[in-house]
């Protein structure tokens, strides 16, 4: 089973003259998994979009390169990237109810990919389906292939998103926030049958999450955005339990702990995408800035195992 | 102890509350290009019938056979039709019609559609279900058909068009009048001013009706339109204004059978009602656009 | 409960029969219009009937025949119970059974005239409205929104003398009237539908077009578009079959809902281009004071009216599963 890595490079993309990722470099070599996280509006879905090659131009401009496996999505046209998508690339929606078309089926929906991209006939797609149903812990899948997205609880349509993503076994396998709809007591089984599936594949992943535990959980490695940039990037446990980035560390250190005795937020908001200060784009919420830190932006560094981007280290 | 409490809510009274929002929309209102082009257009007719005796050039019925079946030209901007009338005071004229026509019937249905629409909604009940199978029986039958139906029985002439397209308009005001009835009443402040003791006429008087008066007012200025319409239809089907009264659609009707020596005489009045309905139109896709929350553009 | 299933089949099958009891009703109420529009139409049937020179005992005679000394509930009755049978009296004019000439004859012309204009409008519209939506605020939008305003505001009966002027007159390309069945003749039946039905046609196009590029815009945000699109399904196919199967039901809805205008323009059509229809049945026998074949056509549209609108209800389920009511 071949394996497609994710390379970033310097990726700029901008919508409406704003750069919504600014200068993002990442890579993930074949066969890990990849958390992203940050706040709601760092980045994170439209860099998962972007690897999709869902975002281009005329919409956006883009500068920089972006390769899944040996394709750079960045430059490739639309008749090179579509048959890519669903079979070397696939998505999972966060919103498994709005991800699925109403009118169809089931068995539509599954059969789609599977007529495109391996031409299957129609029983062939039946017994694909059912086996693939089964795969994602669907008991009794041959009742359910006839049944509409409505009639499905949230936690199974979500298991049915995650079969048609995986129906043509892509090597990269993004994932928006896959469990933020759905109730706490599925989340950790829809996690993990994710994982198994993933790791079954040998594939590569990449999460767009925002829930710290989760990530240690589930990534072999983590990109932590902040306003369009990353800011720290390495193995998840260096980064999760080492973190580096004072944006990384006010992120530890207010997710909500069990025990803990007081909230402790970051100050300050982030500013918005048209007024971004120059320079260190956290330094205006940093306690640590300096003078330098707002008059020059800080590259990824290499510390070790983990690349970071602050002059403070 | 409420020994002193006042029931009636102090602070502007819905009526002054309505006139507020009257004036806020019409604020809005200005800034919608849709709708100030279409009030331009529909103000332009507005003159042309109320000063139709200044400013047509002849008279409308005046005949003159030398003259007759002439194209545009200096002395009839809008050329002359078979009687050798002049086509541009008669089609000044005929804007007198169509808009009276237009304003009489949809005032007349308006009164007795919310009249029924208002009887159906608060009753509730067996009430409701009975006037509402009526008023579905009444909406079976398309306007015009129902109109041309009242005209069989009625007979020709204008008044009885207003007439028959009045009853034609009662359906479906009476509809959409219940609707936004059983929406205000859904309303929470009915169901306290209700437990408050307030008796069910005052509710009515001062919270249902000022609620329920700017959709209705929207109604009606977008049922003018099909009102001219219809009515410029009957008269076309010989079925509503009687010679030798100036009106478009009669116009139309006479200069259809010489379409082919004198097409001015059916495309005049004609472009003078289709540019008369869009004005309307505009107004009416403006007046909504304004009022609507999601176009509206100001801050929540 | 005792016998559970039984109880909610039994709900089950009070649904549709819900339906159908209103819809009973509501014919009850269009046949008692009809019926008092009869009574109230001016003139004395039995005059009509008896001609020029009559005796007072014929008179007396023909009025108890006709049953008008009855109270008017039991006219009402025997009246609805003829009509149900198809009898619906002779029209004097024509000499001809009115119903064959209503239903028979005149209904199918109006019948086939609209289904031609609304093919058109689904043809122009559709694509029209797709373009605007796909390319919002490019010329192409403000080209469907103005053919939207244009062919909503201009009367039927106008822009047919305008198209009878440009292309029968002018160019001599479509005859002007007179009426020729497709079924029996398709060439020669579609040319003279041509005109026609581009004139009931552009009344509908505006329509069909706005409410294919609104709700197309609205479909267009939902994840599941952006999720087929992520499966490799071409962008045509991604408008074309996830797409419009959702701006289906706002589409026929709206159609459904319009269908008073159809019938309204179609009126109209029919005078201008001299088709045997319904319409023009309607208008020369109210011109003519033949009150039973107004009522026959009153009774139709009405009719009509209340099949398309049941037919459109109960399409909705087949076009949205959510609105299927299973036994989940």
């Amino acid at each position: 089973m071949s394996q497609a890595s994710l390379q970033v490079e310097h990726l700029t993309l901008r919508r409406n003259g704003v750069a919504v990722l600014d200068d993002v470099s990442l890579h993930l070599p074949a066969g890990q998994t990849l958390a992203l996280i940050g706040e709601s509006g760092a980045g994170k879905s439209t860099l998962a979009y972007a690897a999709m090659g869902l975002v281009r131009p005329p919409e956006v401009q883009l500068q920089g390169r972006l390769m899944v496996g040996d394709v750079d999505v960045v430059t490739a046209p639309e008749r090179v990237l579509r048959p890519l998508r669903g079979v070397r690339m696939g998505m999972i929606f966060q919103d498994a109810s709005a991800a699925l078309n109403p009118c169809f089926s089931v068995l539509s929906h599954l059969s789609e990919p599977l007529q495109r991209h391996r031409g299957l006939s129609k029983a062939a797609c039946k017994a694909r389906a059912i086996e693939l149903l089964a795969s994602v812990g669907i008991a009794d899948p041959v009742s359910r292939l006839q049944a509409y997205p409505h009639e499905l609880s949230g936690g199974m349509q979500q298991r049915v998103m995650i079969a048609m993503a995986l129906a043509c076994e892509p090597q990269l396998l993004i994932a928006d926030e896959p469990t933020s709809a759905l109730d706490v007591t599925i989340q950790a089984q829809i996690m993990a049958l994710l994982l198994d599936r993933v790791r079954a594949l040998g594939a590569s992943a990449i999460f767009v999450l925002h829930d710290l535990a989760l990530a240690t959980q589930v990534a072999d490695r983590v990109a932590v955005m902040y306003a369009g940039q990353i800011v720290e990037e390495g193995p998840a446990a260096e980064v999760l339990n080492h973190p580096r980035h004072p944006y990384t560390q006010g992120l530890r250190a207010s997710a909500i702990e069990f025990d803990a005795e007081r909230l402790q937020p970051i100050a300050g908001v982030v500013p918005p995408l048209s007024a971004m200060p120059g320079g260190c784009r956290f330094a205006p919420r940093c306690a640590l800035a300096s003078a330098r830190c707002s008059a020059e932006k800080p590259e990824l560094a290499a510390h070790d195992t983990v690349r970071v981007a602050c002059w403070n280290l | 102890m409420l020994a002193d409490s006042n029931i009636r809510a102090s602070g502007p009274s819905p009526w002054q509350r309505l006139t507020r929002h009257l004036m806020r929309s019409w604020q809005l209102l200005r800034r919608q290009q849709k709708a100030m082009a279409g009030m331009g257009i529909v103000l332009a007719f507005v003159v042309a019938a109320v000063f139709a005796p200044v400013l047509a050039p002849y008279p409308p019925t005046e005949q003159n056979f030398m003259d007759a079946m002439q194209g545009p030209s200096a002395q009839h901007w809008m050329g002359t039709d078979s009687f050798g009338q002049d086509i541009l005071s008669r089609v000044f004229y005929g804007a007198r019609s169509a808009l009276w026509i237009g304003f009489a019937s949809v005032a007349l249905g308006l009164v007795v559609g919310v009249a029924v629409g208002l009887l159906a909604g608060l009753r509730g009940g067996r009430t409701e279900w009975v006037l509402m199978r009526v008023v579905d029986g009444l909406l079976a039958f398309p306007e015009l058909i129902m109109a041309m139906a009242f005209m069989a029985v009625l007979g020709l002439g204008m008044n009885n068009v207003i007439l028959a397209l009045a009853l034609s308009f009662v359906g479906p005001f009476a509809r959409t009048v219940r609707a936004d009835v059983l929406q205000v009443k859904a309303r929470p402040f009915i169901e306290a001013a209700r437990l408050m003791g307030v008796p069910e006429r005052e509710i009515v008087r001062r919270h249902v009706l000022p609620n329920i008066a700017s959709p209705i007012l929207i109604q009606a200025g977008m049922r003018i339109s099909i009102a001219i319409l219809l009515a410029s239809g009957l008269s076309f089907l010989g079925l509503g204004v009687v010679p030798p009264t100036p009106d478009w659609g009669l116009m139309i009707a006479e200069g259809r059978g010489f379409v082919s020596m004198a097409p001015w005489m059916a495309g005049m009045p004609g472009l003078a009602l289709a540019t008369l309905l869009i004005g309307l139109n505009l107004m009416a896709e403006g007046l909504r656009d304004a009022l609507d929350p999601k176009t509206r553009g100001d801050k929540p | 409960m005792v016998y559970p299933s039984l109880a909610m089949g039994a709900h089950r099958l009070w649904r549709p029969l819900g339906a159908i009891a209103q819809t009973a009703l509501v014919l009850l109420v269009v046949s008692g219009i009809s019926f008092m529009f009869l009574k109230l139409s001016p003139g004395d049937p039995v005059a009509i009937m008896l001609g020029s020179d009559f005796s007072r005992d014929s008179y007396d005679l023909l009025y108890r025949q006709l049953g008008l000394d009855q109270p008017w509930f039991q006219q009402y009755v025997q009246w609805l119970s003829r009509f149900v049978r198809g009898d619906w009296g002779m029209s004097y004019v024509s000499k001809q059974d009115i119903f064959e000439q209503s239903v028979l004859q005149a209904l199918p012309v109006t019948l086939t005239l609209a289904a031609l204009s609304l093919a058109v409008a689904l043809l122009v519209g559709i694509p029209l409205g797709v373009l605007a939506a796909v390319r919002r605020n490019s010329w192409m939008d403000l080209l469907a929104s103005a053919v939207a305003i244009g062919g909503n505001a201009i009367p039927s009966f106008y822009l047919g003398v305008v198209l009878i002027w440009i292309f029968s007159v002018a160019f001599g390309w479509f005859p002007s009237m007179g009426y020729v069945s497709p079924w029996s003749e398709p060439l020669t039946g579609l040319w003279h539908l041509a005109l026609p039905a581009l004139t009931l046609g552009a009344w509908y196009v505006g329509l069909i077009a706005t409410v294919t590029r609104s709700s197309l815009l609205e479909v267009l945000e939902q994840p599941y578009m952006a999720a087929a699109r992520a499966r490799g399904e071409p962008s045509w196919r991604v408008i074309w079959v996830h797409g419009m199967r959702n701006v289906l039901m706002p589409l026929i809805t709206i159609i459904g809902l319009q269908l008073g205008g159809m019938l309204r323009g179609a009126v109209m059509t029919e005078v201008v281009f001299t088709l045997p229809g319904l319409g023009m049945m309607i208008t020369s026998a109210v011109q003519t004071r033949e009150y039973l074949v107004v009522q026959a056509g009153i009774m139709i549209t009405a009719l009509l009216f209340i099949a398309v609108n049941f037919t459109v209800d109960r399409t909705y389920s087949l076009l949205d599963p959510r609105l299927r009511k299973n036994a989940r």
